[in-house]
């Protein structure tokens, strides 16, 4: 007898289609359309790849994706296990320095680190030249490797806390079996609990290589001074007079090949093993005692979190009080006018502030909820052909914000779904843009629970849904918590499809700072992003308190 | 009716104590195009024209002046507001009224596909007399912002006499790395500057650029930011923006080449399916008022009726040398430009 659940699965799968492959099926009919007569054609596809500078730009973007893949790793990995599994000191400082990394917007934090490691007068470099006898500095943001240090900075953040919730979940009792049989605390870390964390580094390993490949503000800004194109500024290109829309769609349409085969690789991967950590039957962690490693721990991360977080936020508060930031740093140079401007005088800051957060808030439980009910679907194999809709799930990240707008405008600006103009339109973006990063994490968090536990309460009786309330649920909760911020946040800070969605009335505070960021109006960005940065930082500390302590810091084990 | 009158005449009287200058003048037919806009309540703008300040302060100057008549703003850079219009019109959505763009080019398209309502102001009477070339002989446009590409540089570092005097300069080897421009692809104002440039010297002009190394930005307010962090010293920038930094006690300075300042002319136009047409004429109207070109120097822009005075330290478009390139050859150039430029410089 087919269960009572089994309609809830397919209107699950039925809303996941719409929001996904109703805008995904208009690009690719797009991409074959000509321009003019709407007839099948391949020419749009022999314009966006026969020209030799459209595939450098896609061959920089892999480059550049890869890289910052691999330096996320590096940055977020020691630091997700310093905090989760040592006794590092100043956990609470660097977990509230990576919070407010990942609220900074990436456009921000390029603006910032102009300032910082621009070759002529960056204040690295001449904090350089005058400490040492050299003529210039040796930082240069506008390069291939200042980009990729940019984007990692701002992108890492996904690799720790994914990391992060995963090692959390990992009980010490293989660790202990591990040191049983002779292993040292380092050999045990790196044989044992990360191999243990696989699967999410995994996820995140893909997550960052996506986004970055996805992201148009810190390449806009640093990319074209340093002479070279990426993907999303050709694709930008192709938006300018007279737009050509069906030719960036078939630009982007390769990219989905590239994810279907990382998931792909990811699944290989992981498939023959087993990671399944949670079991239900106790498990207690301890930390690792480091001793004066402790400090250099700390060191490193003071380190990362100075890059991405402490020397931008500087610069973005020196320009925030400024009254003219050119000037640099002087007492009578202090004003509070630009703060006054964008809360009081500039009446659109606190209709997009509101909206920004309440959409961000609506859209993360949307994609949330559903995140988690396909990762269910597929964990479990409730409907055949359940691994398909991983890659529907995942599709949405690969697909540049700009080209998933177009895709939702041509979506839903006919019947019989008309949203253009409604706060629902911006919602949906959203909810389908970070709909990858909600159901990574759910799908991480489910595997790390094993199947027995509602077995258990299903041969006692309870169905598929109350076991999932009831046992399933729980087991998720922290877990589910760190999601929410995890879409949450990008949401707050979304630009590239809130720029064609929004309409009078639906502003967000992301379109009102890009349109800041090209008005050559710095002290007035600054203030804005200075304020964007300190409402997140409010409303997430609110979050934690409500979802308890312990997921700030772990006080006690689960 | 005499009530709306005295609110009127009051506002007017407001608005003309405030600013200080002649008291503006009623249009003929005024009552009557208010009477029907208030019907209408509010018109959407989408405009590319200025920053959002000053588009959030016409609004504003223009609800003080006509009460009852809502205006929304939508301040895009020219190539989204184009975009935005043109998703508007595929789908058949009524939503903006009036249109301001800084790319010629687009209304040459919006005319050829028929997007635009022809309405002539009458307050075209007092625009300056060296705008009213880039006004449509049908109507169908208007020119309502100005502003000026020239040469810009930080004070702290550059003294006045050091500073480049004409375009030229710019390429001499001592402003080697230090050199910061838009580009045209990104910026309707950089386009026409390097129209301009290649009509004045040669392509050659922007191969010997090349070899100094320009820092390229995308708008041409970019140049700010780049000065402002002294990352570069001088620039090919813009009048209003670079003015507007300045007055705040930024270190820069505006020099007007030699070989003239590049006048940039940007028009409106009233969208055919406007749902508010007649809030839409008024809203003309009102752009090219003395209010509305009081409001544009308050905020360090260059004023569009002739009896408006430039703010004080800059000059008034009329003293100045200006050059432009004819409508025709922006057209066909930008283009064009954009490709040269992308050869040259490889992005």
């Amino acid at each position: 007898m087919r269960e009572r659940s089994f309609v809830v699965w397919l209107l699950l799968i039925a809303l996941l289609l719409l929001l996904v492959i109703n805008p995904l099926a208009r690009l690719l009919w797009a991409s074959f359309q000509h321009p003019a007569t709407g007839a099948f054609t391949l020419a749009n596809y022999v314009a966006a790849y026969g020209r030799w500078r459209h595939v450098e730009a896609l061959i920089n973007s892999l480059v550049i994706g890869l890289a910052v893949a691999a330096l996320c790793t590096v940055f977020g990995v020691p630091m997700a296990w310093a905090v989760s599994r040592t006794d590092m000191p100043g956990k609470g400082l660097v977990w509230a320095a990576v919070l407010g990394t990942f609220i900074m917007p990436n456009y921000l934090g390029a603006v910032a680190w102009i300032l910082l490691a621009g070759p002529n007068a960056g204040w690295l470099n001449r904090a350089y030249t005058a400490l040492t006898t050299a003529e210039t500095g040796p930082f240069n943001v506008y390069s291939k490797t200042g980009l990729v240090l940019v984007i990692a900075c701002y992108s890492f953040p996904y690799m720790f806390v994914f990391t992060r919730s995963a090692l959390d979940l990992i009980s010490s009792e293989m660790e202990d079996a591990a040191s049983t049989l002779g292993a040292g605390a380092l050999r045990t870390t790196l044989r044992v609990t990360l191999p243990l964390a696989l699967p999410a580094i995994l996820g995140a390993f893909i997550v960052e290589f996506l986004e970055s490949i996805a992201l148009f503000g810190a390449p806009a800004l640093i990319a074209l001074p340093a002479r070279f194109q990426v993907m999303t500024t050709t694709l930008w290109q192709m938006f300018e007079f007279p737009p050509r829309v069906q030719e960036a769609a078939a630009y982007a349409m390769p990219l989905l090949l590239v994810t279907v085969f990382l998931f792909w690789l990811q699944y290989r991967i992981i498939a023959r093993k087993g990671y399944v950590a949670l079991t239900g039957k106790g498990g207690e962690r301890r930390l690792v005692r480091l001793g004066p490693w402790r400090w250099a721990l700390l060191g490193y991360c003071l380190l990362v979190t100075s890059l991405s977080f402490f020397l931008p936020m500087l610069v973005v508060l020196q320009a925030a009080f400024a009254r003219a930031w050119g000037r640099g740093f002087a007492w009578d140079n202090v004003t509070l006018r630009n703060l006054r401007f964008v809360l009081f005088d500039q009446t659109a800051t606190r209709a997009a502030t509101l909206n920004t957060f309440v959409y961000a808030a609506a859209a993360s439980v949307i994609a949330l909820t559903l995140a988690l009910a396909i990762a269910y679907i597929v964990a479990r194999r409730l409907v055949p052909l359940g691994r398909a809709l991983t890659y529907v799930a995942m599709a949405p990240f690969v697909i540049p914000g700009i080209v998933l707008a177009i895709g939702f405008y041509a979506a839903y600006t006919t019947k019989p779904l008309v949203l253009y103009g409604t706060a629902w339109i911006l919602i949906l973006a959203f909810a389908t843009r970070f709909l990858p990063i909600a159901y990574t994490n759910s799908d991480a968090a489910l595997r790390s629970i094993n199947p027995e536990m509602e077995d258990a309460a299903r041969i006692l009786g309870a169905g598929r849904l109350l076991s999932l309330r009831r046992i399933v649920a729980p087991l998720l909760k922290r877990g589910l918590a760190g999601a929410f911020i995890l879409v949450f946040i990008p949401a707050t800070r979304e630009l590239s499809s809130a720029i064609f969605l929004y309409t009078t009335g639906t502003q967000v505070l992301s379109v009102l700072l890009f349109d800041k960021s090209d008005e050559g109006n710095f002290e007035v960005l600054s203030s804005m992003g200075l304020i964007l940065v300190v409402v997140t930082v409010a409303l997430v500390l609110v979050g934690f308190r409500m979802v308890g302590r312990d997921f700030l810091l772990r006080r006690t084990a689960t | 009716m005499t009530s709306i009158r005295t609110i009127v005449a009051f506002a007017v009287a407001v608005l003309t104590l405030a600013a200080g200058g002649p008291a503006a003048l009623a249009f003929d037919g005024e009552p009557a195009l208010y009477e029907a806009a208030k019907k209408e309540k509010e018109l959407t703008w989408y405009t590319a024209h200025y920053d959002s300040e000053t588009a959030a302060a016409v609004c504003q100057g223009f609800e003080k002046k006509y009460p009852g008549v809502k205006c929304n703003y939508v301040r895009t850079t020219a190539q989204v507001a184009y975009q935005r219009l043109a998703q508007d019109q595929k789908a058949g959505i009524a939503q903006c009224s009036v249109i301001s763009t800084t790319d010629q080019s687009h209304y040459t398209r919006m005319k050829q596909d028929g997007w635009l309502l022809p309405y002539k102001p009458k307050n075209a009477d007092e625009l300056v007399d060296a705008f009213r070339s880039f006004n449509d002989p049908d109507g169908l446009f208007t020119a309502t912002a100005a502003g000026l590409v020239l040469i810009t540089y930080n004070t702290s570092v550059v003294s006045p006499a050091e500073a480049p005097k004409k375009w030229t300069d710019l390429t001499d080897p001592k402003w080697k790395n230090k050199v910061s421009i838009g580009h045209p692809g990104f910026s309707g104002y950089v386009g026409t500057w390097v129209v301009q440039m290649k009509k004045l010297y040669g392509w050659d002009y922007f191969k010997k650029l090349e070899l100094k190394k320009p820092r390229i930005g995308r708008s041409i307010n970019d140049t700010v930011t780049m000065l402002n962090a002294k990352e570069s010293i001088v620039a090919a920038g813009p009048s209003a923006t670079t003015l507007e930094s300045r007055a705040k006690g930024n270190p820069l300075a505006v020099v007007y080449p030699e070989d003239g300042a590049v006048l940039m002319v940007s028009a409106s136009g009233i969208v055919k399916n406007a749902p508010a047409p007649n809030a839409a004429r008024l809203f003309m109207e009102y752009l090219l008022s003395r209010e509305s070109s009081q409001i544009m120097v308050q905020q360090h822009q260059d004023p569009v009726n002739k009896n408006v005075k430039p703010m004080a330290g800059a000059k008034s478009i009329a003293e100045v040398k200006t050059i432009r390139p004819t409508a025709a050859e922006i057209e066909k150039g930008i283009p064009e430009v954009k490709e040269l430029f992308r050869e040259t410089f490889g992005i």
